[in-house]
């Protein structure tokens, strides 16, 4: 498996989200669902410069919708995952339960 | 109740033209929630935070789409170029005639340097207002931005590139002027 293959810890999470969101996945609405789920203040230039690289990685497609007057005329980029992505999720959700097992958490001690 | 002028302005030339339609849509979106949920003052400053936050990746986003590098490449032939040139110009002619040596940095030389980058500049304006319409580039106004910063900062590379230093007035009158007439001129040509 190459590197660009693998998934970065951000780039999971942005592809969860965008997963969990399903039709109304869209930059505003990625960044809420990490922030609330995960308690990290993420920007809307992380998100998106995120949703870029996975885009052109082939793990979510992109369209973009007709101007709304609450956004202020403006248009919408949503995404959904592709098949590839869905995959690179599955063997990312293996890879880390492979890891994690036999090991009782939570964790205590570790070097000082 | 709209969100910071000058926090979109940043976010219109940082961001490339279709980002910048998009992003300034979703967060003009949020801006509306964190409004209602935390009051006016909380909300401006929330969206020029967030701008200010995320300027580096939409940077790096419009750099990796090599939409920037082609803009900071127009501004640097049609402003740093010519003011080199006319820099060395001087420079050359001055040097042939007995004890005038350095005088190519006299004022009434530099102010005509001066109108001379500051007229290319406005060139550089129109030229983009015919080169991306609005009917064809919704986000011509975040190209005329980005063109125009370029600008400002290829005329600085230019002076310090330059042969000799220049004046601190100088300076900021070429950095403030510079990105004034492209973009005055882009709006003209815009608006007409």
């Amino acid at each position: 498996m190459s590197k660009g293959e693998t998934l970065g810890e951000f780039e999971h999470l942005t592809l969860l989200a965008v997963f969990r969101l399903g039709e109304d996945a869209y930059g505003m609405r990625v960044r809420r669902e990490i922030a609330e789920r995960t308690k990290r203040d993420v920007t809307i230039g992380a998100v998106y410069s995120t949703l870029d690289r996975l885009a052109a990685k082939g793990l979510l497609k992109s369209a973009l919708s007709d101007p709304t007057p609450e956004r202020g005329g403006r248009a919408k980029r949503s995404f959904r995952v592709t098949g590839l992505g869905i995959a690179s999720l599955n063997r990312a959700r293996q890879q880390l339960g492979s890891m994690l097992e036999g090991i009782a958490f939570p964790l205590s001690g570790g070097a000082r | 109740m709209k969100p910071p002028l000058l926090a979109q302005a940043l976010l219109m030339a940082v961001a490339g033209p279709c980002e910048a339609e998009y992003v300034a849509g979703d967060l003009e979106e949020e801006f509306a929630i964190v409004r209602e949920a935390r009051g006016r003052a909380a909300a401006r400053r929330w969206y020029a935070w967030q701008v200010a936050r995320s300027a580096g990746a939409l940077l790096q986003l419009r750099v990796r789409s090599g939409e920037l590098t082609h803009v900071v490449l127009i501004a640097s032939l049609g402003v740093a170029v010519p003011l080199l040139l006319l820099d060395w110009l001087w420079q050359f002619v001055y040097s042939q005639i007995p004890l005038k040596d350095g005088l190519h940095r006299a004022p009434e030389f530099l102010v005509f340097n001066a109108l001379c980058v500051c007229a290319c500049a406005a060139v550089l304006g129109a030229w983009a207002a015919w080169k991306w319409p609005a009917s064809k580039w919704p986000g011509s106004k975040s190209r005329a931005l980005a063109l125009a910063f370029a600008a400002a900062i290829a005329v600085l590379v230019a002076l310090w590139a330059g042969a000799a230093s220049a004046p601190a007035a100088y300076v900021v009158t070429l950095a403030l002027a510079v990105p004034a007439s492209a973009l005055l001129t882009f709006a003209l040509r815009k608006s007409r």
